[in-house]
């Protein structure tokens, strides 16, 4: 039907409820996360034999197309399979931690079942070949994430955050079902080769433009760009912190990369128009959120504006359009993934022991439970760009790409953000390592070893990566150039007619 | 046959009323209706492309993909209003600015 | 009775963007199928409301099955949303 990872994910997905009603009459709390870890296991698995098959395949494209260019149609390349992985890999990660995080709630079933959801909406939005198909496995991803964003709903905030994030996710989604029916109207078609082939000759057409800004706007609410970005440091801070890492680490950049795919694709035409766009928002996000970052007072939403600074330096990589950017911005991507996910798991082992996010009383919790405090020194260091750690080299190399593309003006501000950003990271370190304990952390007790295990995994991924980044980076160069070879993605479905 | 021109205008216009309401409106519901709002209006808009694609004709597909949204947009009002009941067991109220808590 | 500002402000934009928009609208022809592929022929159906219905389903089946498919997990997705904000707490310690 669909791809094999992805019909693993949905049909385990739906199966999840069933397994976990069976494990609710038996007694057994835990089966339905490892049934969810399982079952992110085989659709691993069976990404790796998509990936044999996308490797010998021609141009690197496998596709599963009905009638091309009016029906649906999925393109799975080699950046659909590494941005696939991330997602699995990272959502493994959260989900082990979310057997022991959780397990004080209820509801359980409904939250595994939500988060094979939302990997696999994520797994589907790289995957689409075609505009609608996109927008429904958007929705997937969005409705999914708009439940777990309110899951403790028992609780104030995850309410009112999950309101706000669903009304203004939701405007989003409608301003791309505008611009689709915009595109529709000029082309007759919503598929992306189709469309790429045909908008290549609309250079000067002002509706061109204006579904453009649609698109910008409506990929950008969910990217955090920043006048959008409101949503995000609510919904970050009030999702329990597994959903948080995943948001954070992989679904914001879901949206970065879906807009920079369909821009790509789609506005081939108008490119100086939207890669000065792209320059400028990215430059205001970093600032926005570097900015905003050193005036928090709460670890989580510190650490979600963290997330939109560095998805402005993301941005920043894919507007300059070059191999070089667009390698370094996916480098960044899996980095960030890796970094943002150690540093909110760790997070939530500190909120989970003390039950606060007030970094006033966290004082000194990393005395207290020094493994969890090493690990999260290890991710803020790494975060904060320095030598031995993986932070740097994506960091560095999207300057470079910045320098090379001839963007200096955009490149020293991303320098300098980049610098800004160090005082709160080491604020951080200082709070939570160096200081004395207060009350509070002193009654804090050590985190259970099940909850450590993955945040071993990402440290020690975050050291691999510093000291041995060659394999990542060619992975990010060889997803890089599938993504900018527009000619072969055009050609596997309309080379035949 | 009515120009092309006025069906757009109206989608448009649709859209701009959609996000005056999501900026300027207190109850939580209007809210929710000025969502639906906006996915109407790129309803509207594919319904009318595709009815003009030539004369006396129409492209299925259009009709297609409004089908299909219609139904995500049942999606989020329900789930929308799941978490509305929520925010009125806690607060008592339906007024959006009176639980506004969160720092921006 | 008290003035909503933000409402009287916001309506006022408003009600300007909408005419402006519609005047550009009118004014500059939207490009209706300009870049459609003219080796591809849509699959048009006859403007007949008897038959649309039946067409159009036709259509979703032998060309959109994907999405189809995949709208039926979404829709599993809302009900498990659904679900899973309106369980009640019964493991209460």
């Amino acid at each position: 039907m669909f791809t094999p990872p992805l019909d693993a994910l949905l049909m385990l997905m739906v199966a999840t409820p069933a397994v976990g009603w069976v494990a609710y009459k038996k007694g057994y709390r835990k089966v339905p996360g490892i049934y969810a870890s399982a079952s992110l296991l085989v659709a691993a698995y069976f990404l790796y034999g998509l990936y044999k098959e996308v490797e010998v395949a021609e141009n690197g494209i496998v596709t599963r197309a009905f009638d091309i260019p009016l029906g649906a149609c999925l393109e799975i390349d080699f950046f659909s399979v590494f941005m696939a992985f991330l997602y699995i890999i990272i959502g493994l990660f959260a989900t082990v931690y979310s057997i022991k995080f959780m397990e004080r709630d209820s509801g359980l079933t409904e939250y595994y079942t939500l988060m094979l959801g939302m990997i696999a909406g994520m797994t589907g939005i790289v995957f689409a070949g075609d505009f609608f198909t996109l927008f429904v496995f958007w929705e997937l991803m969005c409705l999914t994430s708009y439940a777990l964003v309110a899951f403790r709903k028992q609780k104030w905030e995850p309410i009112e955050a999950g309101f706000k994030y669903l009304i203004m996710s939701a405007a989003g989604s409608a301003t791309i079902l505008l611009a689709m029916s915009f595109l529709y109207g000029m082309t007759g078609t919503l598929n992306f080769a189709a469309l790429a082939d045909g908008l290549t000759a609309a250079t000067s057409e002002g509706w061109l433009y204006i579904t453009l800004a649609l698109v910008i706007v409506g990929f950008g609410v969910k990217a955090a760009i920043v006048p959008f970005h409101t949503w995000l440091p609510d919904a970050h801070s009030a999702a329990p912190s597994p959903i948080s890492a995943m948001l954070s680490g992989v679904m914001v950049q879901t949206g970065a990369c879906a807009l920079v795919r369909v821009l790509l694709l789609v506005f081939n035409s108008a490119q100086p128009a939207w890669q000065m766009t792209l320059a400028v928002f990215a430059v205001f996000t970093m600032f926005g959120g570097n900015l905003m970052a050193l005036l928090q007072d709460d670890l989580k939403r510190l650490l979600a504006f963290s997330t939109i600074a560095n998805l402005g330096y993301i941005i920043f990589g894919f507007a300059t359009v070059s191999h070089d950017g667009l390698t370094a911005s996916l480098f960044h991507i899996t980095n960030h993934a890796i970094m943002k996910t150690l540093l909110f798991l760790c997070a939530g082992a500190f909120i989970r022991q003390t039950k606060t996010r007030d970094l006033r009383k966290l004082r000194g919790i990393g005395k207290i439970m020094p493994v969890t405090g090493v690990f999260f020194a290890i991710g803020t260091i790494a975060i904060a760009a320095f030598p031995p750690l993986n932070g740097f080299w994506s960091e560095m190399m999207i300057i470079a790409a910045g320098v090379r593309a001839e963007m200096i003006i955009f490149s020293t501000l991303t320098l300098a953000n980049m610098a800004l950003s160090v005082v709160y990271y080491f604020r951080l370190i200082r709070i939570i390592i160096l200081e004395e304990p207060t009350k509070v952390s002193k009654r804090a007790t050590k985190a259970p070893v099940s909850m450590l295990i993955p945040l071993l995994i990402l440290a020690f991924l975050c050291v691999f990566i510093g000291v041995y980044p060659g394999p990542f980076i060619g992975a990010s160069s060889k997803a890089a150039e599938a993504l900018l070879n527009i000619e072969a993605y055009a050609d596997a479905v309309l080379g035949g007619l | 046959m009515i120009s092309l021109n006025y069906y757009i205008a109206c989608a448009v216009a649709l859209y701009i009323i959609g996000m005056y309401c999501l900026a300027s409106k207190r109850n939580m519901i209007k809210l929710v209706m000025g969502i639906e709002i906006l996915v109407n209006a790129a309803h509207l808009s594919f319904v009318a492309f595709s009815a003009y694609r030539s004369v006396g004709y129409i492209d299925p597909l259009g009709h297609a993909i409004v089908i299909m949204s219609i139904g995500f947009a049942g999606c989020i009002t329900a789930l929308a209003l799941t978490i509305v009941t929520y925010a009125y067991k806690h607060y008592k109220t339906l007024d959006v600015r009176k639980l506004r808590r969160l720092r921006w | 009775m008290e003035i909503d500002r933000i409402g009287v402000v916001g309506l006022i934009t408003t009600v300007f963007a909408a005419l402006i928009f519609s005047t550009l609208i009118v004014e500059y022809e939207f490009p209706v199928f300009k870049y459609a592929d003219p080796d591809q022929p849509p699959k048009l159906v006859e403007s007949e409301t008897a038959i649309i219905g039946q067409e159009v389903s036709r259509f979703l089946w032998d060309y959109r099955a994907i999405d189809l498919i995949a709208q039926a997990f979404v829709l599993f997705a809302a009900a498990a949303c659904c679900t899973a904000l309106l369980r009640t707490e019964e493991r209460k310690k």
